[in-house]
């Protein structure tokens, strides 16, 4: 399998030093992010993340099908991340990297199993119909923190995203086009977010926000989710040198800070995007979408 | 030059075009093939065509005619282009080094130093870099790119800095950047809007005087080694400083004046003293 | 009609990249090109002389299916023929191509491809510039539908290919040569002529037809040919890059 070039002695050697210094190669903080931008495209749950010089593409999609048959009243999730080679020439096209099973596995545990998206909403008649909502995740520029520019992505597109309205009707199960009713949105419970860590110099130097180069200088990393309200709904240290205690303690409050950050400029988005399609005649639907929210 | 040509791969070259000294034989460069004509036609029988998207250069001094393609292709290495490399590991006879990424090795005589004998070579380790000259790429298939850090003609270093880069740092850049930094540093004229259209190291080079100047590399393969080391304690945001400047202009296309804003403007962000 | 827009190198890590949109059939697609590169475990399956081509459609909302893989051939086929993998730096190394569909309505698994090909076809040829790759020449290619009336409708949405008689995918190179030609469905040698002088003057314009009056009418609908705009598209990004050098002359 092919891989990142690895850096060289004097690249290792002069990111530690400087991060002795506190001085980053973008000349960042330590506790300091990217840029970020999240956009909508036309269809609903098409999201575009741009974080510094990594950028993804996220896309919803809902169909029906049957559930699982021990959880009858759970409709399916699942998110689908496959590197290909746009995202770097590193990566290579239809075989299943150490990168994208490790990405996967944490956006499961994040966004998934912390139940983010309400399941049971997504059921339509028990143990026989229910939607299942897939997120697909296009890396299309890699250089560094995927997991946390995959989660923000991931969380936008889960709230930007519009269902089809289906009703039962003499147990026949019957789907309405976007255009017959007004389309559905997901059932979003809380909005958690990661924040990836990476340590240095024997942990004495934690980054947030690493790139590519900063990751592959890095001892360890450690990734914490967590939502708004500062409930923590994922912490791991999969490899790497040991990290202090501590250090999982002291960085909970500045994962907080940005999960908060990154989740008002989703929200700025959001309502952006909102207005502008208001604008384009629209105005009706997102109506008839806060009327149903205050019924429920 | 007048609008410039603008080639798409199949499209012929207008004779009026080339080069019209000729004296000597035309020299093709990258992105152009020489194809001949069924022999029915009042053309003439060989036409030039290119191969890549581009625009046309052509060398009246040399008599040279080539495309300048897309500047973020990847890099193919050609005979004598300085480039920098990293060792990856090393044999009896050879350190074989890496120039691109997802390309295969190529090969530098653990003697092609100067003043190196099987007593003083010198002892690279995974993870150096040097800076090497493209010696040779072979012919056909699968044959071996040869770098050297010396002229086998003098066993001198030329042009001098050839071999071991130590300390610094090295930051990528687009191939294209690479060429006009190139072209930037090794021309002297001091050019109102620099060479290239490239202020920025000029600029950079007068404000960094203060802290000891800098000492800079550009690999043809899209790398810049910086190093600072006569800074003392802004030594390392010198150097950062720096980097930002050379991949900030390459990402944006800047301009002349907006280099010279950018330059100002990173360093007052990085907080060194002018 | 709204012509199909496209810009190219939008991406950073790819050694060439494109993006192309075509408002008719909906579909947008993102393609990447890394050339030359070492593929390695696929050393033995490798032409010795030669470049290797691999294409690789990555779905955009919905699991990987066969109809990703039938249009991968047909795109390799195409690029294939075009691809100078002969060339200095290029013989035993792979070219990948990977597309991906990242916007508009996917394509079910059982439905056709078709109308999505000429979009792929165009993102690669767009992102094998941008990449630098050797090719002999350049190609356009479009899609035309026809339906139960004989009507035959350029770059058919979903709905409308849905409801088609035939399909047929026809591709021209820069030189005039009828590139490929894909069809699907029933349709006799009469209406395949009418497509195929269709599919000409869409991507060349009608000069290649004659001075047929029906004809040049039929260019006013379909505006500029396919080959201009992928020509614009090269031109515009290639005056961005070396505004240095234009600028200064």
């Amino acid at each position: 399998m092919n891989k990142e070039a690895p850096l060289s002695i004097a690249e290792r050697d002069f990111i530690l030093n400087a991060l002795r210094e506190d001085v980053r190669l973008d000349g960042r903080a330590a506790d300091q992010l990217r840029p970020l931008t999240v956009s909508f495209g036309e269809e609903y749950g098409h999201v575009k993340v741009q974080l510094g010089r990594t950028s993804l593409i996220v896309r919803i999609s809902a169909e029906v099908t049957k559930p699982h048959d021990d959880r009858p009243f759970d409709g399916l999730f699942t998110i689908a991340m496959e590197l290909t080679a746009m995202g770097s020439p590193a990566w290579d096209n239809g075989r299943q990297g150490d990168l994208e099973t490790y990405v996967t596995n944490v956006l499961d545990r994040v966004v998934r199993h912390s139940n983010a998206l309400d399941t049971e909403s997504l059921c339509i008649v028990k143990g026989v119909s229910c939607w299942s909502i897939r997120a697909d995740v296009h890396i299309t520029d890699y250089d560094g923190n995927l997991i946390d520019a995959a989660c923000a992505g991931i969380m936008a597109g889960l709230q930007h995203f519009r269902r089809q309205d289906a009703v039962v009707k003499e147990g026949q199960v019957i789907v309405y086009g976007l255009d017959e009713r007004v389309p559905v949105a997901l059932n979003i419970t809380h909005k958690p977010l990661s924040v990836t860590f990476h340590t240095f110099d024997e942990g004495k130097k934690v980054i947030i926000d690493a790139t590519r180069k900063e990751e592959q200088a890095s001892e360890a990393d450690v990734v914490i989710g967590l939502n708004n309200a500062g409930d923590v709904c994922f912490m791991s240290k999969f490899s790497g040198s040991p990290v202090d205690a501590m250090v999982f303690v002291d960085k909970t409050s500045v994962a907080l800070e940005k999960v908060k950050e990154i989740n008002a400029i989703i929200d700025k988005a959001l309502q952006a995007d909102l207005a502008k399609r208001a604008k384009s005649g629209m105005l009706e639907m997102s109506r008839a979408e806060n009327d149903r929210e205050l019924e429920q | 030059m007048s609008s410039p040509l603008v080639l798409l791969p199949g499209d012929e070259i207008p004779s009026e075009y080339l080069p019209s000294t000729n004296s000597a034989p035309l020299r093709l460069g990258p992105g152009l093939r020489l194809l001949s004509q069924p022999p029915s036609s009042s053309a003439p029988s060989h036409v030039l065509t290119a191969t890549q998207a581009g625009i046309l250069s052509t060398d009246n001094k040399k008599n040279a005619v080539s495309i300048l393609s897309a500047p973020n292709r990847r890099y193919i290495p050609t005979v004598n282009d300085l480039v920098i490399a990293q060792v990856h590991h090393s044999s009896p006879d050879y350190f074989h080094c890496m120039v691109t990424p997802q390309a295969p090795h190529v090969v530098l005589g653990q003697l092609a130093f100067e003043g190196a004998t099987k007593k003083t070579r010198p002892m690279l380790k995974q993870g150096d870099l040097v800076y090497a000259r493209v010696l040779s790429v072979g012919l056909g298939a699968g044959a071996e790119v040869e770098l050297t850090c010396v002229n086998p003609a003098t066993g001198k270093a030329e042009p001098g800095g050839l071999g071991h880069l130590t300390g610094g740092m090295v930051f990528d850049i687009s191939n294209g950047m690479a060429a006009r930094l190139m072209r930037a540093s090794s021309s002297s004229a001091d050019q109102q809007d620099g060479v290239a259209g490239l202020v920025v190291l000029d600029e950079l080079g007068k404000k960094l005087e203060k802290v000891g100047g800098f000492e800079i590399a550009v690999g043809r393969n899209g790398k810049v080694w910086v190093d600072c080391s006569n800074g003392g304690d802004a030594a390392v945001k010198a150097t950062v400083a720096i980097g930002r400047c050379l991949t900030t202009v390459d990402q944006h296309d800047l301009s002349p004046a907006d280099q010279k804003k950018l330059v100002s403007r990173i360093l007052r962000e990085m907080k060194i003293e002018v | 009609m709204v012509g199909p827009t496209a810009s190219l190198t939008p991406l950073a890590r790819a050694d060439g990249s494109a993006s192309y949109h075509c408002p008719s059939t909906g579909s947008n697609i993102l393609g990447s090109v890394n050339a030359p590169v070492e593929l390695p475990g696929r050393r033995d399956a490798l032409k010795p002389e030669d470049a290797t081509v691999e294409v690789f459609v990555k779905t955009g909302t919905a699991p990987a299916s066969v109809g990703e893989r039938y249009v991968e051939g047909i795109i390799r086929g195409v690029v294939g023929r075009l691809i100078l993998g002969r060339e200095r730096g290029y013989a035993r190394r792979g070219v990948v191509i990977t597309l991906a569909i990242v916007g508009g309505e996917s394509v079910g698994r059982a439905d056709s491809h078709l109308t999505l090909l000429p979009a792929l076809l165009h993102t690669a040829l767009l992102a094998l510039l941008s990449a630098s790759v050797p090719l002999s020449m350049t190609f356009s290619a479009t899609v035309l539908s026809v339906d139960a009336s004989g009507k035959i409708t350029r770059e058919p949405s979903a709905e409308v290919a849905a409801a088609a008689k035939s399909i047929h995918v026809l591709a021209f190179t820069s030189k005039g040569h009828l590139l490929l030609n894909e069809s699907e469905g029933a349709f006799d040698f009469d209406t395949w002529e009418k497509v195929r002088q269709r599919a000409s003057a869409i991507c060349h314009g009608t000069s290649t037809v004659g001075a047929d009056g029906d004809i040049a009418m039929v260019e006013d609908a379909d505006g500029q040919p396919l080959e201009g705009t992928i020509r614009e598209t090269v031109e515009d990004q290639v005056h961005r890059d070396y505004a240095w050098k234009i600028d200064a002359a």
